[in-house]
């Protein structure tokens, strides 16, 4: 059964004015309950759709309402009387003159004077001018003026009217009445409802939870200046009635993971950095010891600017260290790559490839001991797909210290598996890459997503460090945490993080 | 990252016994390696290597070998290794390099194998060690290409030089067609893939043996009859030819070991140049040419934390085929004959790491205090975001590439400003960003199902050209947002939110007609100022971009610059 507290007032009042087995017309509604036939209207609807109300039987009513032409020519008489009228004062008159006597349109005037000339009441003399041959209307004029005036109380239904107005009508009348007609016909569904046992039930409900229909639906600040609500009844609202869609301001929920692993590591004591999007060989490559010559440097792996196609220097003294260090190891212990430097490859402008650029950026200005860590876009030359973005963010950081070692960077793996990733297990395995050693990736055994690879760390190589200044031991470590992102967000494909979509960034939410 | 593929018949015999997934699993790592399958079925093991600079592990021998090793450390002993200090019997096998060689690839050099032969399992293995060790290590064929011969056919000495393209012929492996060198790089399918590396070159490099029969031309393809290895073969001659001598002789040795793994008698050769090398004008392959590596105990004990002893660290060693002395409290190493990866002491501490076992050590927190802090662009930004969610804002994230259409032609500006990328993927990524407005923009072209207003903003990173710069770039952190509504985005609904937005982020500014903007309808835009410098833009949009978009709404956006209100 309907939940009365989500009934209308219309639909309430109706409910509780009308007892089983009565006829409700719309008719008894407005006149006995004072609606308009609209609300009427929509209570039967309302009704209807909850099972209140069922209809018993349908008719078509057809009724006739005068235009206001025909109210003017109920009052002043039809164009054809008038003329009849004025001839029966004037001599003889031309049509023009007759039309501008009247204040008539000339059409109006010459249908009316053909009328009267068919019926012979009207002729034309030598001068053209109109003039009544007979001084009596014919029955019809008179019996239309008359079926004119009787509009004048109101519309006129069809099964009021004799046989013979309604033949009148048929001449007098247009469907959906064109402005020049008298009378405009319209036609409705007189539809009769009775109650049903639903209906009787809700009726019930209604009686017993004392609803009148007559509740307040809004506290008014007159209300509250008069006083009127200490008397007042308020309407209950339904709680299950259906809710408008609000539309919040609100922060991107994968932008909102990226502050919260911010948050996180400044917590755990890490300093943020960042840097231009814009990098060049020597701080991509160079600075972290890969060779110029390294697979991961070739054209089909990195994005090289067009223009400027070089930048203009490099750094001193970080660009003859490194060149050195390159060439044959400089003052770093190690023997090098043994080959020539190329000290224009070194300028090449490119599109930051790795987080851990900004990391080689940080040694040459980092405090010690000292940690710091960014959350930075690279680009890589990779076919957009699901699994690969032409942009992407790299979780990345350092730790500077003068005893820090291995057993430090297990160490801090563990807390960040823990702490940022949830983790329940962790394992690490030697890995490699070409920028620390020794090298440790780390594993992870996540509550929903299982084992995979959480991140890669190490400790720079003295080739790294010692050539950007700094001789002390730096931890490094690069998080994977866009799996993690894409889990917490229910996504599966890594181009939905940056979905230009608003419909589907408006609806989504963070786990 | 290589990976390879085995049989289990294959590994099992090299490894001694069979092996569990559990097993590999658990030693696997000890070779920075990863089962990346196992088909029980067809018997083949799928390995993934993660070391790109121990080449030597690219093939089951190796990975084997170090495994083996591991299980039961004991020293290997290749004796067919020549040095500086010895030269083992070449039996007369000599291999000359011509002197116009280094006007295109300047070294070639090899050795031969025989004593076993070459079944099924061998020949894949062969093609696979062969082609991980050309594309991966030797960067597509470009620094080292290898060949495998039938040695039976050959007459030695065999000659490696530069000759003339167009009057040097064979008719090549896989074809049936006598073709010039130059015709195989137009027509042979390894022609077209690896002929770019010589075809400019004014010789091309050709290998053949003293009767003149071509065994092939190096990097392309082999000849189809002394170069077409077969099942059933069971004498070898291995070659390998590029500009990087070092590189050439230690790929040399990888093979050789790996041959040896396989049952092989390697046979040496004497490799005679037609200058001095910094090996000497005659090498005798496979040549130990490694230098020693040394590192002490306090290296090894600061960098992995661990109190162990010099004894605890040459057992480690040993475990990964790394054989040592001591003096003192230095451990001086054998680099192994197939590893060149010893660049600095700390190299060899991670081979101590590695065989010690990396679940001995125990995590332990760094215990320096250090405090955090995020970047001043980072606070500004969380404000500024903080205020425009408050406004009914929803925060959008974008790429940062994009295509010259979405984000200079369809803004109605031109490309003078913006950072193109020299070799893009597709057009769709070839621009850096210049704006944020492009990005909301283009949401609004693909969202006008959603309903309305649309209220979004990013703040993002943009980048576009400034000669002030040392890279004629530079990258800025800006806010852009957007009003998107049939009805009300106009220039007074931005106007006010600016004038929100400055007002709790304390700046002062004052508006002032923009000039050269074509992306807002005339005399509807404005340009913001903050201390006389013009920091951001905002306007209605002009009918002619929201046309480009095929967006149907009005909308009105601003940018503003953050790194100038920090």
């Amino acid at each position: 059964m309907a939940d009365v507290k989500n009934l209308h007032p219309l639909e309430v009042k109706l409910l509780r004015h009308v007892n089983p087995g009565e006829d409700i017309t719309a008719q008894r509604i407005v006149d006995e309950l004072g609606y308009k036939i609209g609300q009427c209207n929509q209570a039967f609807s309302w009704l209807s759709a909850k099972s209140c109300l069922e209809e018993k039987s349908r008719k078509t009513v057809v009724s006739y309402e005068l235009t206001d032409t025909g109210r003017e020519q109920a009052e002043k008489g039809t164009p054809a009387v008038r003329i009849f009228n004025l001839l029966c004062e004037e001599e003889a008159l031309g049509l023009p003159e007759i039309a501008e006597r009247l204040g008539l349109e000339k059409s109006d005037i010459g249908s009316a004077y053909g009328s009267l000339s068919k019926a012979g009441i009207t002729a034309m003399n030598a001068e053209n001018k109109a003039y009544l041959k007979s001084r009596e209307l014919p029955e019809q004029a008179l019996q239309t003026h008359e079926l004119l005036k009787k509009g004048l109380m109101g519309p006129l239904e069809e099964s009021t009217l004799t046989q013979t107005e309604k033949a009148l009508m048929a001449g007098v009348s247009k469907k959906r009445g064109a402005a020049n007609s008298p009378y405009k016909v319209t036609e409705r569904e007189d539809v009769v409802y009775t109650l049903t046992e639903e209906g009787e039930k809700t009726k019930e409900e209604l009686l017993k939870a004392n609803i009148t229909g007559e509740e307040i639906g809004v506290l008014t600040p007159a209300m509250l200046a008069s006083g009127t609500w200490k008397n007042a009844q308020f309407r209950p609202y339904g709680l299950d009635a259906p809710v408008s869609r609000l539309i919040p301001g609100r922060h991107n929920p994968y932008g909102d993971y990226i502050r919260w692993v911010k948050d996180k590591l400044t917590s755990l004591g890490f300093e943020e950095f960042d840097g231009p999007l814009v990098e060049n060989e020597f701080w991509n490559g160079d600075a972290l010891f890969m060779p110029q010559f390294h697979s991961a440097r070739d054209i089909h792996d990195v994005y090289y600017v067009k223009n400027p196609v070089h930048c203009r220097e490099i750094e001193e003294p970080w660009l003859s260290n490194v060149a050195a260090t390159h060439e044959n190891g400089g003052n770093t212990g190690s023997r090098g790559w043994n080959y020539s430097f190329d000290h224009e490859f070194t300028r090449r402008q490119i599109l930051r490839s790795q987080g851990t650029v900004l990391s080689a950026h940080q040694l040459t200005k980092a405090k010690v001991p000292g940690k710091y860590f960014g959350v930075v876009r690279c680009f890589r030359y990779d076919q957009v797909d699901a699994t690969h973005g032409a942009d992407f963010y790299q979780t990345e950081g350092i730790v500077i210290g003068k005893d820090v070692n291995l057993k430090n960077l297990l160490g801090l793996l563990k807390m960040f598996a823990t702490e940022i990733a949830g983790a329940e297990e962790v394992k690490y395995v030697p890995g490699y890459f070409p920028f620390t050693e020794p090298s440790i990736e780390v594993h992870i055994k996540h509550p929903v997503l299982g084992w995979f690879e959480l991140g890669g760390s190490g400790i720079f190589r003295p080739e790294v460090t010692k050539p950007l200044g700094i001789d002390e031991p730096v931890l490094a470590w690069g998080l994977g945490i866009d799996r993690m992102a894409l889990m917490h967000l229910g996504l599966n494909d890594l181009r939905e993080l940056f979905s230009p979509n608003i419909e589907s960034v408006r609806t989504r939410r963070g786990n | 990252m290589p990976k390879m593929e085995t049989t289990e018949k294959l590994f099992w015999s090299l490894l001694g016994r069979e092996y569990t997934d559990e097993e590999l699993e658990y030693v696997f790592p000890r070779a920075k390696a990863e089962l990346d399958g196992h088909d029980r079925e067809n018997g083949v093991i799928k390995i993934e290597l993660n070391d790109t600079n121990r080449p030597d592990l690219w093939s089951p021998m190796g990975v084997a070998r170090l495994l083996r090793n591991y299980e039961n450390p004991q020293p290997l002993h290749y004796d067919f290794f020549s040095s500086k200090n010895y030269t083992a019997d070449s039996e007369g096998r000599t291999f000359i390099i011509g002197n116009r060689a280094k006007e295109v690839r300047e070294f070639s050099l090899g050795f031969a194998a025989d004593g076993k032969t070459v079944d099924e399992d061998i020949l894949l293995t062969l093609i696979q060690s062969q082609e991980k060790l050309c594309f991966n290590f030797g960067r597509k064929r470009k620094t080292i290409a290898m060949g495998i011969y039938r040695n039976d056919l050959i007459k030695y000495p065999v000659h490696y030089d530069g000759v003339d393209p167009d009057a040097t012929h064979f008719v090549p492996l896989h074809m049936e067609e006598d073709l010039t060198l130059r015709q195989m790089c137009e027509k042979h399918p390894k022609g077209i893939e690896y002929g770019y590396i010589v075809k400019d070159k004014p010789v091309f490099p050709y290998l053949s043996d003293d009767n003149g029969d071509a065994l092939s031309f190096p990097p392309v393809i082999n000849s189809a009859r002394i170069g077409a290895v077969e099942v059933g073969d069971n004498n070898l001659f291995v070659e390998m030819s590029g500009p990087i001598l070092r590189d050439l002789i230690l790929c040399a040795s990888i093979m050789a070991c790996d041959m040896a793994d396989l049952g092989f008698t390697i046979r040496p050769i004497r490799v005679i140049f037609p200058e001095e090398t910094e090996f000497g004008k005659e090498i005798t392959i496979p040549y130990y040419f490694q230098d020693s590596q040394s590192c002490t105990l306090e290296q090894i004990r600061t960098v992995l934390g661990e109190d162990m002893t010099i004894e605890d660290a040459q057992e480690a060693l040993a475990r990964m085929g790394v054989y040592s002395v001591t003096d003192k409290d230095r451990v001086f190493i054998t680099v192994p004959e197939y590893r060149n990866d010893f660049l600095h002491p700390v190299d060899v501490v991670e081979d101590v790491m590695i065989g010690y076992g990396l679940e001995n050590f125990e995590p332990v927190i760094p215990k320096d205090f250090t405090i955090g802090r995020l970047s001043p662009a980072e606070e500004l930004s969380r404000k500024v975001k903080d205020l425009l969610v408050g406004m009914g804002f929803q925060e959008m994230m974008y790429n940062y590439l994009g295509s010259k259409a979405e984000y200079l032609d369809n803004m109605n500006v031109d490309t003078s400003k913006a950072i193109f990328i020299a070799n893009p993927m597709t057009e769709n990524f070839e621009v850096v960003r210049p704006s944020v407005l492009p990005s909301l923009l283009k949401s609004e072209s693909i969202s006008a199902s959603a309903v309305y207003p649309h209220r979004i903003f990013e703040v993002g990173k943009i980048a576009y050209l400034d000669p002030l710069d040392n890279s004629g770039t530079t990258t800025r952190n800006s806010l852009g947002f957007m009003l998107a509504d049939p009805a009300n985005a106009g220039f007074n609904d931005i106007n006010s939110m600016i004038n929100t937005l400055m007002y709790f982020l304390r700046k002062e500014y004052t508006l002032s007609v923009p000039e050269n903007e074509t992306r807002f309808i005339p005399g509807r835009c404005a340009q913001i100022n903050v201390g006389g410098k013009a920091v951001g833009v905002f306007g209605e949009v002009h009918p002619q971009v929201l046309e480009n978009w095929g967006c149907s709404v009005p909308a009105a956006v601003c940018e503003i610059d953050l790194d100038s209100l920090l």
